[in-house]
């Protein structure tokens, strides 16, 4: 059986404090996203931010503890077997943990188009191993991101960036350069990007 | 901001800034005949678009999923929010704290009973690539609750309603039209038939083909002209 507790999921602490258990990942969901948080050390328990570049609807289901969201300017204090349904993408939404138990379950989609896997799970899942910098095991997981989003130019943006700290710098030239190509922001990013020190000098390198 | 901890077989507006609150405690249970389980209309009352959600709740020894397989290809994953139950899937058993997820895939038997009072289940699902379309399984049950209760112009507005929202929708017209033929209706079940009939005529006739909820229909000589 296909059967996990919250507290047995991956616990992948991020650098905004919370916590990622990656659900969708764990069972591998496609149809929908799904994935739980718990706090880490900011109390942080989902990340304040919008949806307006998945353009997402997005339910927060408290399955433990007590939390406090903000969605636009307002405050909520939820507890367990409640939630917040944001239907708009454009609203800012995030949550804070009030008690050191809590658990959030986020299940989100965009209305009437078929479920694409987000490329920040693959950004997210690949943090731990860049922090201990196993930048293979960061290549390897933006590798199998790409085959489902082979032409997402944050993720090849990102792969180029492990593949340039992990001493591969002929494919992070490649990666960026087509990362460029989809979205000419990234040639900005990169400028300035101390990931990429070891490759600004290379024939290719992308101006700003 | 609308803080709604309101009744379930309430039809849904819309919220007019952008988001909603929701406790599944003040959620009025249904009770659903077929199911012989007590559902938490979720989709219904957030007006969710993005995939199927619902949850179930029962008291120790009650059904929290009934027992079924999803043949339309959709994954499900099963949320204990609260209590515990007693999940079977396929062959195996599982015991299901709060906190425990699960996830089945098509075609899978799976079936779960509370061993706790008051606990909940969530259930999610959805076709992998395929857009969440509503086919209304859910507004027809409810439908047929209040029809139960002696109340079948609630539940015709109920599906009346959800038509509205979901105009392209032939299941929510076919459905429709398996209700209003339980409850005698031949008239309305014929009309919303050929309305079905008219936005997928294929689906339509796969599903009215071994459908009992339209056996009192296929007497009748507008059957003929529909089907055949």
């Amino acid at each position: 059986m296909n059967i996990a507790h919250v507290d047995e999921l991956d616990a992948i602490a991020l650098p905004d404090g919370f916590v990622w258990r990656p659900v969708r990942r764990r069972f591998g969901i496609k149809a929908f996203g799904v994935n739980a948080y718990t706090p880490g050390e900011s109390r942080q328990v989902v990340e304040s931010h919008t949806e307006d570049q998945l353009e997402h609807e997005e339910i927060y289901l408290v399955l433990r503890g007590r939390v406090r969201f903000t969605v636009g300017d307002d405050d909520h204090e939820l507890g367990p077997g409640q939630l917040v349904f944001v239907r708009d993408p454009q609203l800012r939404r995030g949550a804070v943990a009030l008690t050191d138990d809590a658990a959030v379950l986020a299940l989100g989609g965009k209305p009437g188009r078929p479920h694409e896997i987000s490329a920040w799970e693959t950004m997210f899942a690949a943090v731990p191993y860049a922090q201990a910098d196993d930048w293979e095991e960061a290549i390897r997981i933006h590798e199998e991101g790409l085959a489902e989003r082979p032409d997402d130019p944050a993720l090849l943006y990102n792969l180029a960036c492990m593949e340039s700290r992990g001493g591969r710098h002929r494919d992070a030239l490649l990666h960026l350069r087509r990362a460029v190509e989809l979205e000419p922001k990234w040639a900005e990013h990169a400028v300035k990007d101390s990931d990429f020190d070891a490759i600004r000098d290379e024939q290719g390198f992308p101006a700003g | 901001m609308r803080v709604r901890f309101a009744a379930a077989i309430a039809v849904r507006s819309d919220s007019l800034d952008g988001y909603e609150l929701l406790s599944l405690d003040e959620i009025e249970p249904v009770f659903l005949h077929r199911q012989q389980a007590k559902l938490l209309s979720l989709r219904r009352l957030l007006g969710y678009r993005a995939a199927g959600v619902n949850a179930w709740t029962g008291g120790k020894g009650e059904r929290v999923v009934p027992p079924h397989e999803e043949d339309s290809g959709n994954e499900e994953l099963y949320v204990v929010v609260r209590g515990r139950a007693a999940f079977t899937v396929g062959d195996e058993t599982a015991d299901a704290p709060a906190g425990t997820l699960v996830h089945v895939p098509p075609q899978t038997h799976r079936a779960a009973i509370a061993d706790e009072e008051g606990t909940i289940v969530l259930a999610v699902g959805g076709t992998p690539g395929r857009a969440f379309e509503v086919h209304g399984w859910d507004d027809w049950a409810i439908a047929d609750a209040l029809r139960r209760e002696g109340r079948p112009d609630d539940g015709r507005a109920v599906l009346t309603a959800a038509m509205e929202a979901e105009r392209d929708s032939w299941a929510l017209a076919y459905n429709t039209a398996c209700w209003e033929s339980l409850g005698g209706n031949a008239d309305a079940a014929f009309e919303l038939l050929r309305r079905a009939l008219r936005l997928d005529e294929a689906e339509v006739r796969k599903w009215a083909k071994d459908d009992a909820d339209l056996d009192p229909l296929r007497n009748d000589s507008r059957w003929r002209e529909l089907f055949g």
